[in-house]
C-alpha cells in the first residue's frame, strides 16, 4: 500500500562517481537527487541520493519511498566486478572435447584493442580469461544440429566433473553443452545434478540465459553471469531489504542491457543483462524524448570523463548490437547497440611527433589523477583542461574550484611551445581534435548502417555533452540539437521513464523463411508459454499501479543466407505461408531501406535464424510542469576565448531561463552539474518542456 | 604546409571513413569469410595508387594495392577510361591480387575532374570458378587448369552497375549468389568512401587532403628510416619450404620441396629483402606472382617491424627494396598456377621475412621488445571441404579450423595460444555449431593440444585440433587440404627459441579418435601426405592440427614455476614438461603422479608441483648432454651491460682496441663470454651442432613419409651449453649463414 498524497515513481542510476536519482509525482513535480557513489556498500549511495531528491521536494525518505509504486535502478555493481576481477571463481561444465571453446575464443586476439595497440602486434592477446582452463570441464554427451541426441548424458561420468570442481573451490558453475537451443534436455539435467552435488551454488545455464546458436558467444555469457550473479545477487538483496526498512512497499525494477526494466526477481536469474545497462538508459529517456519532440530518428550522445558514447533510435526504435562485448568478452544476449571512442573530459593530449600530429587520446587520465585542473596529481594536459584555460568551465561539479592556472602551465610547456604556437591556439586546437573525432564517431554510427545524419535529431547529455555539442554537431546537419533538461542525470531519468520488459529469445537452427513456419510456430508457443509461466507477481503490480495492460510482442530475426546483418520483424501467433511471405517481402523493403534500392537480390535465400517474445507493460510519466515564457536575464559574465578571439560572454542560470527566449552566443548557461557553451554564431532557446534548442 | 591541428582531423577521418567500408563490407557480405574470417579489407590510396590508410584485417591482401591502380592509370586512360563514378574489378593475381579468390573492387575519387585518390577493397570469395570447388586446384599444371583471373574490368560507369560484366563475373562462380553479395558490398563500400573523401574536399580543399596524404606518406617513409638507422646494419639470411606433390600424382612423381631463400641485408636506412635463391616455380598453383610477393612482404615488415609506427604501407614500399628472378617460386612466370599461393609460398615468404626482421631488432637493447616469433602458417585444417547435404544439395566452403594455431612469443610474454595468424588480425575461427548447422557434419573434438607451441624462455601458444565426421548425409565429403608444414616444423623460433610444431591432416576410422591426442600413448603414427582430394566417408573422421607459434630463448631457462602452471592449464604434458624444458613435475593426486590415458581426467589436480631438485638435475645434464661435457658457468658481464656490441639476444661482436693485430674483432657468447670465432666469420660454423629429426616431435605422433628429408638443428654455445639457435634444414644442407656482420 502507497501512503496518501501524489504517488511517485524513482529511477536511480549508479555511475562510477555519482549515483543519481529522479523522481517524477504524478502531481508533474520532478525531483533530484545526487550523491557520491560509495563504493563497497553501493546501496548506500542510492538510499542517499534518494534522500537527496526527498529532501527537495520536501519529504523524508521514508515519505518518499512509502508513496512509491516503481522504483527503476541501473546498477554497475556487476560491471565493476568485472573491470576489477572481483567476481566469483566460476567452473564451467561442457560437451566434452570441446573444453577450450572459451580459451581459443574464437582466435580472437584483437577486438576491442585501442588504436594504439591495434599498431602494436605484440601487445595482440586474448583478454584474461573468466574461467581458468583447470575449471573447464568436460561433459561427455552430444547432441546434434536437429536436436537429436548423438551421445547420451553419462550422468556418472558428469557427477564425476561436477565434484572435481567443487572440490576445486569453484563458487559458481557455468554450463554450456552444444546445440542446447535447439535441445536443452542434457543442459538441464547437468544444472539439476550440480544442484545436488554442490547445493547452494549458483548454475547459470546457457540455455536459461543465451538460448542462441554459437557456442562461444553462449558460454562467454553463461561464464559472465555466473561470474557476476553472487555479486550482482547479494548487492540487490542488500539493497531490496534496505528499501523495504525504509518503507518502500513498491515494485523494484532493473535496467537491462537489451532495453526496458524488469523485476528484481528476473533480473536475479540472469544477473548478465545488467553489464551494460549504463550508457542504454541515456539511449532510452532519449527515445522517449524524442517521440514527444516529434522525432522519429535520434543520435544521443553522451560525453563522460574517459570515453564518448553514441546510440541510435531509428523509426522510435533502440538499435541492437550484432556482435556485442564487455570488457572483450562476448554476449549473446540482446544489447543496445552503443558505440563508443575513448576521447572524454579526461582524454590526454600529446603531440606525436613521428607523424607531426597533435593528438588527443586514446589514453586518459581518468579520475585518477584526473585533469590538471582538478589540482589532484595530474600532471599531462587533457581535454578538460582546455576548456578550462578557455574559460568555458568555471567549477567542477558543485563546488570544487579549479586550477586554471596549473591548466595553464601544462599546455603552454607541454603542447604550445613545443609547437611553436600560443597557449591559447594550443587549448582550441585540443577541443577541435576532440570534438572532430566525437563527429566522426556520430558519423561512423550513422553511415556505416546506410543512414545520413541529415535525417536525424541529435540530444547530448551526460557531464560533459552539453560542453561539445556546439561544436560535434557542427556540419552534421542534424534535424535539431537537443540538450535535454536533466542532462546530467539523463540515466536515471531514464530508469524512471523505462517500461516493463521481460524477453525471451531463442536461436534457431537458421531455416529459409519458406520452410520455418512450423518452426517459428513451435518456439513462439513455447517461449509464450515459458515466459507466462515465469512472470514474477510484480508485472500486474506494474500494470496496476501505471494503469496500462501488458501487452505480448511477437518477433523473428531474419538475415541474407549466412549474413552478419539481421532484422528483426513482427510476427503474429501462428506463422502460416501467407505470414512467411509477408516477412519475407517485408524483410527484402526493410534491407533495401536500410542498405540501399537494389541490394536485396531476389537469388540470395533469405532465412530465419532466431524468435522472441516479449511482455511489456508501459509505465508511463506525468507530464512535467510547464515552463513559463519569457526573457531570461544574464546571472553573470566571464571571459572565454572563441577562434583565438576573448569575448566577453552573459552566463545564464538554467533554473531560471524562461521558454521561447533566444540566447545568442558568446554565452554560457549553467546548471548545477553541466554547463552549456554557446559559441558565436550558435544560438539557443528552450521549450516549455524544459529542454534546450541549439540553432 | 598545413598544421598539426588540420593534419590529425583529416587523419582521423580518413581512417574513420576507411574503417566504416570495411565494416559496411562485412555486414553486407554473406559470407562467413567476411563474417567470421574477416577475409578482407579496405584502403583509402594516394591518387598514384600509394596506400595511405589501410584495414586492420587481411593486410596481406590490400597493402600492395598500388599494382592494381597502376595498372589502370598505365592501361586505361583511353580506352575504356577512367572517369568520375567508375569503379574497377579484378582477380588477376598476375597484376596485382594474391590469388584468383581474391577480388579487388578499386574507384577513382574525382574532385573537380581531377583524381585526388583512390579507394578499393578485398574479399576472398567462396568460389570464383575452375574445375575445383573453392577455387583451388591442387593438381593444377598452370594457371589454364585454375580460375580464370579478370584483368580489371569496369564493372561500374558513371555510378551505373553494367549488368553485362557483373553476369560476366558471377557465371564462373559455383556460389554466385554469396559473390553477388560481396560484390555489391565492395561497389556500395567503395561508393561510400568516394562520396565521404569527396565532401572532405569540399570542406577543406582538394590541396589540403593532399598534403595530409603526402605527409602520411613522407613521415611514415621517414620514422621507418629513423627507426632502421636505429638498428645496427647485417646481413641475415632464413631458409623455408614449401611442400608439394607436383600434380598431386600419389606415386608416379616424387613429392618436391620448394625452397624460399631470404637473404635481407639493412644498411644505413635501407632495407633489401633478396630472395633470388630461391628455388625454380613449381609446375603448379603453390606459386607466388610478384604481387602476392609484393603483399606479403610489406605486410611482414608492417607487422614485424612497424609496431608502434603509423601503419601507412605507401610509405613503406620506398623503404624495402624487393628482389626476386622471374620463373621462381616466389615470383611465378605466367602461365604458372598460382591459386593456393597464400596457404603455401606466401607462408614461407612471410616466415623468413619474420625471422630475418627479428635477428635484425635482436641487435638492438631499444628495440628487442619487438622480436617476435612466427604464429602459425597454414594450418592442418586449411582447405576446401565439398559434397553434398542430406537433401542432394551441394556444398562448397572452408571450415576456417585453421585459424586456431599459436602465436608467437616475445620477450614480454608467451604467444598467444590458439589466436590465428598474425598476418589475419581480426580473424576468427567459425562456431562448431555454425558449421554443423551449414554443413552436413559433426565435429568430435576442438581442443587446444599440449605441447604444441614451440618451447622456450617464453613458449610459443599452442595450436589446436579439430576432427569431424560426415553426419546426416550418406555421401562422403571431399576435401583439398592446402595445409603446410606437415613433414616440418614452419613457425620459426627466435632467440634460440624452438620452432611451433607442426601441422596435421589425416583420414582416419572413428575409432581411432579416442587413442589420439594423448600425449603419451600412440607413438608414431604414420600417415600418407594428403592427396589432390581426401576423402571422409561415413565412419571416418577428419582430424587437423593448426601449428603452435615459436618460442623465444633456450627452454631450459623458462621458469620451472611457469612450466607448471602450463602443466596444469593442460597447455604442455608431464612428458613434454621433462622434454622440452627439463622439469620434473611430481604429486598430482595420492596414486597417480601422472596421468593415465585412460583416465577421465587426464589433469593433475593442484597437488603438483615442480620437484626443483630433479629439475636442477635434469636441466645440468642436459646441458652437459648438449656439448658433451660440463658447461662453463655463466659470467655475469659487469653492470649488467653486455661485454661488446649486441649481435644477437646470445651473441656480442668484440671489436679489439687500435693497434691489435686482429683487427676484424670476434665474435663471443653473451652468457659465459667464450670466444666463438672472428667477426667476418660463419658463426654458427662455430657453435656445436646437434641434429634431430621434426618426427620425435610431432604433433599426434604424426609422421608423414618425406619427413626424413628435414633436420632441426639446434645449435649451442660450445662453452656454456647455451641454445643459441634453431634452425630446420633438409638434411645435407651447409650451415647457413644466418647473421653476417657488415
Amino acid at each position: 500500500m502507497t501512503a496518501p498524497g501524489p504517488r511517485a515513481l524513482i529511477g536511480v542510476d549508479t555511475g562510477g562517481t555519482f549515483t543519481d536519482t529522479v523522481v517524477t509525482l504524478s502531481d508533474g513535480r520532478l525531483g533530484v537527487g545526487k550523491a557520491l557513489s560509495t563504493p563497497g556498500r553501493v546501496e548506500q549511495g542510492v538510499l542517499d541520493s534518494i534522500g537527496q531528491a526527498a529532501a527537495g521536494l520536501g519529504l523524508t525518505l521514508p515519505e518518499l519511498l512509502r508513496r512509491t509504486v516503481i522504483l527503476t535502478h541501473g546498477t554497475t555493481v556487476g560491471l565493476n566486478a568485472l573491470l576489477t576481477g572481483a567476481g566469483a571463481r566460476v567452473g564451467l561444465l561442457t560437451t566434452a572435447g570441446f573444453e577450450s571453446t572459451l580459451p581459443i575464443a574464437k582466435a580472437n586476439k584483437t577486438n576491442g584493442l585501442d588504436e594504439l595497440d591495434l599498431t602494436m602486434p605484440t601487445r595482440w592477446r586474448k583478454p584474461e580469461p573468466l574461467v581458468v582452463r583447470p575449471d573447464i570441464a568436460g561433459v561427455s554427451e552430444r547432441i546434434d544440429a536437429t536436436g537429436a541426441v548423438v551421445r547420451p548424458l553419462d550422468e556418472a561420468q558428469a557427477r564425476t566433473a561436477i565434484r572435481r570442481l567443487a572440490a576445486r573451490g569453484v563458487e559458481a558453475v557455468a554450463v554450456c553443452l552444444l546445440w542446447s537451443p535447439v535441445n536443452p534436455a542434457h543442459e538441464r539435467r547437468v544444472a539439476e545434478l550440480v544442484a545436488q552435488e554442490m547445493p547452494g551454488v549458483r548454475v547459470s545455464c546457457s540455455a536459461d540465459i543465451a538460448p542462441v546458436v554459437g557456442e562461444y558467444e553462449r558460454s562467454s555469457t553463461v561464464a559472465l553471469d555466473a561470474y557476476v550473479a553472487p555479486v550482482v545477487g547479494a548487492y540487490l538483496r542488500a539493497l531490496q531489504e534496505r528499501l523495504r526498512e525504509h518503507g518502500f512497499g513498491g515494485v523494484l525494477m532493473i535496467l537491462r542491457t537489451g532495453g526496458g526494466a524488469e523485476p528484481v526477481e528476473q533480473t536475479l536469474r540472469a544477473p548478465v543483462n545488467t553489464l551494460r545497462s549504463g550508457p542504454v538508459a541515456g539511449l532510452a529517456a532519449t527515445a522517449g524524448l524524442a517521440a514527444k519532440l516529434g522525432h522519429d530518428n535520434v543520435i544521443a550522445t553522451d560525453v563522460g570523463g574517459t570515453s564518448f558514447d553514441v546510440g541510435l533510435v531509428i523509426g522510435g526504435e533502440m538499435q541492437r548490437a550484432s556482435t556485442p562485448m564487455v570488457h572483450r568478452h562476448a554476449l549473446a544476449i540482446p544489447v543496445i547497440e552503443v558505440e563508443s571512442i575513448g576521447t572524454g573530459g579526461g582524454s590526454l593530449a600529446w603531440i606525436d611527433h613521428g607523424l607531426g600530429a597533435l593528438r588527443v587520446g586514446p589514453r586518459s587520465a581518468g579520475s585518477d589523477p584526473g585533469p590538471v585542473c582538478y589540482g589532484r596529481a595530474g600532471t599531462r594536459p587533457t581535454l578538460t583542461d582546455a576548456s578550462a584555460v578557455l574559460g568555458y568551465l568555471s567549477r567542477l561539479g558543485n563546488a570544487v574550484e579549479l586550477d586554471v592556472e596549473a591548466a595553464r602551465e601544462a599546455i603552454r610547456t607541454q603542447i604550445a611551445e613545443p609547437l611553436g604556437i600560443g597557449t591559447i591556439a594550443a587549448a582550441e586546437g585540443i577541443v577541435r581534435i576532440a570534438t572532430d573525432q566525437m563527429r566522426d564517431l556520430i558519423r561512423r554510427a550513422t553511415i556505416r548502417r546506410g543512414h545520413d545524419p541529415s535525417a536525424f535529431a541529435l540530444v547530448a547529455f551526460g557531464g560533459a555533452g552539453p560542453q561539445y555539442a556546439s561544436w560535434y554537431a557542427d556540419g552534421l546537419g542534424a534535424l535539431d540539437v537537443v540538450i535535454p533538461d536533466l542532462a546530467a542525470e539523463l540515466s536515471a531519468y531514464g530508469a524512471v521513464s523505462s517500461d516493463l520488459s521481460i524477453g525471451a529469445e531463442r536461436g534457431i537452427v537458421p531455416t529459409p523463411v519458406d520452410e520455418a513456419g512450423a518452426v517459428v510456430t513451435a518456439v513462439l508457443g513455447e517461449l509464450a508459454e515459458q515466459i507466462e509461466a515465469g512472470l514474477p507477481g510484480a508485472v500486474d503490480d506494474v500494470a496496476t499501479a501505471s494503469g496500462r495492460s501488458r501487452t505480448l510482442r511477437r518477433s523473428v530475426a531474419l538475415r541474407f543466407y549466412r549474413q552478419q546483418r539481421r532484422i528483426e520483424l513482427p510476427v503474429g501467433a501462428v506463422v502460416d505461408a501467407a505470414e512467411l511471405a509477408r516477412l519475407g517481402a517485408e524483410f527484402r523493403e526493410r534491407y533495401e531501406q536500410i542498405v540501399g534500392v537494389g541490394t536485396a537480390s531476389r537469388d540470395t535465400p533469405v532465412e530465419v535464424v532466431s524468435v522472441r517474445v516479449e511482455v511489456t507493460v508501459a509505465v508511463p510519466v506525468p507530464p512535467p510542469v510547464a515552463r513559463e515564457r519569457g526573457a531570461a536575464e544574464p546571472v553573470d559574465e566571464r571571459l572565454a576565448w572563441f577562434d583565438g578571439v576573448e569575448h566577453r560572454c552573459a552566463v545564464y542560470d538554467w533554473r531560471r531561463l524562461r521558454a521561447d527566449h533566444e540566447i545568442k552566443g558568446p554565452a554560457f548557461i549553467e546548471s548545477e552539474q553541466t554547463t552549456v557553451v554557446l559559441p558565436p554564431r550558435r544560438r539557443a532557446r528552450m521549450d516549455t518542456s524544459g529542454h534546450l534548442h541549439l540553432g | 604546409m598545413i598544421d598539426e591541428i588540420i593534419f590529425e582531423v583529416l587523419r582521423h577521418r580518413l581512417d574513420a571513413i576507411n574503417d566504416d567500408a570495411a565494416s559496411v563490407l562485412a555486414r553486407l557480405s554473406g559470407s562467413h569469410l567476411a563474417a567470421e574470417a574477416r577475409d578482407l579489407n579496405t584502403v583509402i590510396m594516394a591518387p598514384d595508387g600509394r596506400v595511405v590508410c589501410c584495414g586492420r584485417y587481411v593486410l596481406a591482401q590490400v597493402v600492395s594495392m598500388h599494382l592494381v591502380v597502376r595498372d589502370i592509370l598505365d592501361n586505361y586512360p583511353d580506352n575504356p577510361g577512367i572517369e568520375p563514378g567508375d569503379q574497377f574489378v579484378t582477380n588477376d593475381p598476375y597484376i596485382g591480387t594474391l590469388h584468383q579468390p581474391d577480388v579487388v573492387v578499386v574507384a577513382p575519387i574525382f574532385v573537380a575532374g581531377r583524381i585526388v585518390g583512390w579507394c578499393g577493397s578485398t574479399a576472398h570469395q567462396p568460389d570464383v570458378g575452375g574445375p575445383n570447388p573453392g577455387g583451388i586446384t591442387y593438381d593444377a599444371r598452370s594457371i589454364f587448369d585454375e580460375a580464370q583471373p579478370m584483368p580489371p574490368l569496369r564493372i561500374v560507369e558513371g555510378g551505373r552497375l553494367r549488368r553485362d560484366i557483373e553476369r560476366e563475373y558471377l557465371i564462373r562462380s559455383r556460389t554466385a549468389e554469396l559473390n553477388r553479395l560481396d560484390l555489391h558490398g565492395q561497389i556500395v563500400a567503395n561508393r561510400g568512401v568516394v562520396d565521404q573523401v569527396t565532401r572532405l574536399c569540399d570542406q577543406y580543399g582538394a590541396d589540403t587532403l593532399a598534403a595530409v596524404m603526402d605527409r602520411l606518406l613522407e613521415r611514415t617513409e621517414a620514422l621507418l628510416r629513423e627507426r632502421l638507422r636505429a638498428l645496427p646494419d647485417g646481413r641475415w639470411r632464413h631458409v623455408s619450404h614449401v611442400e608439394y606433390r607436383p600434380h598431386g600424382s600419389a606415386d608416379e612423381e616424387p613429392e618436391a620441396v620448394y625452397a624460399v631463400r631470404l637473404t635481407m641485408t639493412k644498411r644505413g636506412d635501407d632495407l633489401e629483402l633478396d630472395f633470388t635463391g630461391s628455388d625454380p616455380q613449381a609446375p603448379g598453383t603453390i606459386n607466388a606472382a610478384y604481387p602476392a610477393l609484393a603483399n606479403f612482404a610489406v605486410g611482414g615488415v608492417l607487422i614485424y617491424l612497424c609496431g608502434g609506427l603509423p601503419w601507412v604501407p605507401g610509405g613503406v614500399w620506398p623503404v624495402v627494396r624487393i628482389l626476386s628472378r622471374e620463373g621462381t617460386v616466389v615470383h611465378a612466370r605466367w602461365p604458372a598456377g598460382v591459386a593456393m599461393s597464400t596457404a603455401a609460398t606466401c607462408q614461407a615468404i612471410r616466415v623468413s621475412i619474420n625471422s630475418c626482421l627479428a635477428r635484425m631488432l635482436e641487435a638492438s637493447q631499444d628495440l628487442s621488445h619487438l622480436v617476435m616469433a612466427s604464429c602459425q602458417a597454414a594450418g592442418g585444417g586449411g582447405g576446401t571441404v565439398h559434397g553434398t547435404r542430406g537433401d542432394g544439395t551441394a556444398y562448397a566452403t572452408m571450415t576456417l579450423d585453421e585459424i586456431s594455431g599459436g602465436g608467437g612469443a616475445t620477450w614480454a610474454d608467451d604467444g598467444a595460444d590458439s589466436s590465428g595468424y598474425t598476418t589475419s588480425p581480426g580473424a576468427s575461427c567459425a562456431n562448431v555449431e555454425v558449421n554443423e548447422a551449414y554443413l552436413p557434419l559433426l565435429y568430435e573434438r576442438r581442443a587446444e593440444l599440449a605441447d604444441t607451441g614451440g618451447p622456450g624462455r617464453r613458449r610459443g601458444g599452442v595450436g589446436s585440433m579439430h576432427a569431424l565426421t560426415p553426419h546426416g548425409t550418406t555421401t562422403p565429403m571431399t576435401m583439398m587440404s592446402f595445409g603446410q608444414g606437415l613433414q616440418h616444423p614452419l613457425a620459426t623460433g627466435v632467440c634460440g627459441g624452438e620452432y611451433g610444431r607442426q601441422s596435421v591432416v589425416a583420414v582416419m576410422p572413428s575409432a581411432e579418435l579416442a587413442t589420439l591426442g594423448d600425449p603419451e600413448g600412440g607413438g608414431a603414427r604414420r600417415l600418407p601426405m594428403p592427396a589432390a582430394t581426401m576423402r571422409v566417408g561415413p565412419g571416418d573422421v577428419l582430424v587437423s592440427v593448426s601449428q603452435g607459434g615459436g618460442g623465444l630463448g633456450d627452454p631450459l631457462e623458462r621458469a620451472p614455476s611457469e612450466v607448471l602452471d602450463d602443466v596444469l592449464d593442460g597447455l604442455v604434458s608431464l612428458a613434454g614438461a621433462r622434454r622440452d624444458y627439463g622439469v620434473v613435475i611430481v604429486g598430482g593426486g595420492p596414486d597417480s603422479p601422472e596421468p593415465r590415458p585412460d583416465s577421465p581426467d587426464p589433469r593433475p589436480d593442484e597437488e603438483t608441483r615442480v620437484d626443483e631438485e630433479a629439475t636442477a638435475r635434469l636441466r645440468a645434464e642436459r646441458r652437459r648432454a648438449r656439448i658433451g661435457r660440463s658447461p662453463l658457468p655463466p659470467v655475469p658481464p659487469a653492470a649488467g651491460e653486455r661485454r661488446g656490441r649486441r649481435l644477437s639476444a646470445a651473441l656480442d661482436l668484440l671489436v679489439p682496441a687500435e693497434g691489435t693485430p686482429d683487427r676484424e674483432g670476434t665474435v663471443t657468447c653473451a652468457r659465459c663470454a667464450t670466444v666463438l670465432c672472428g667477426a667476418h666469420e660463419n658463426v654458427h660454423e662455430h657453435l656445436v651442432v646437434e641434429e634431430a629429426s621434426p618426427a620425435d616431435r610431432s604433433p599426434l605422433g604424426a609422421v608423414y613419409p618425406g619427413v626424413e628429408r628435414f633436420v632441426l638443428r639446434h645449435f649451442y654455445c660450445p662453452g656454456c651449453a647455451a641454445q643459441v639457435d634453431v634452425q630446420v634444414c633438409r638434411a645435407g644442407d651447409p650451415i647457413l649463414a644466418a647473421i653476417e656482420v657488415l
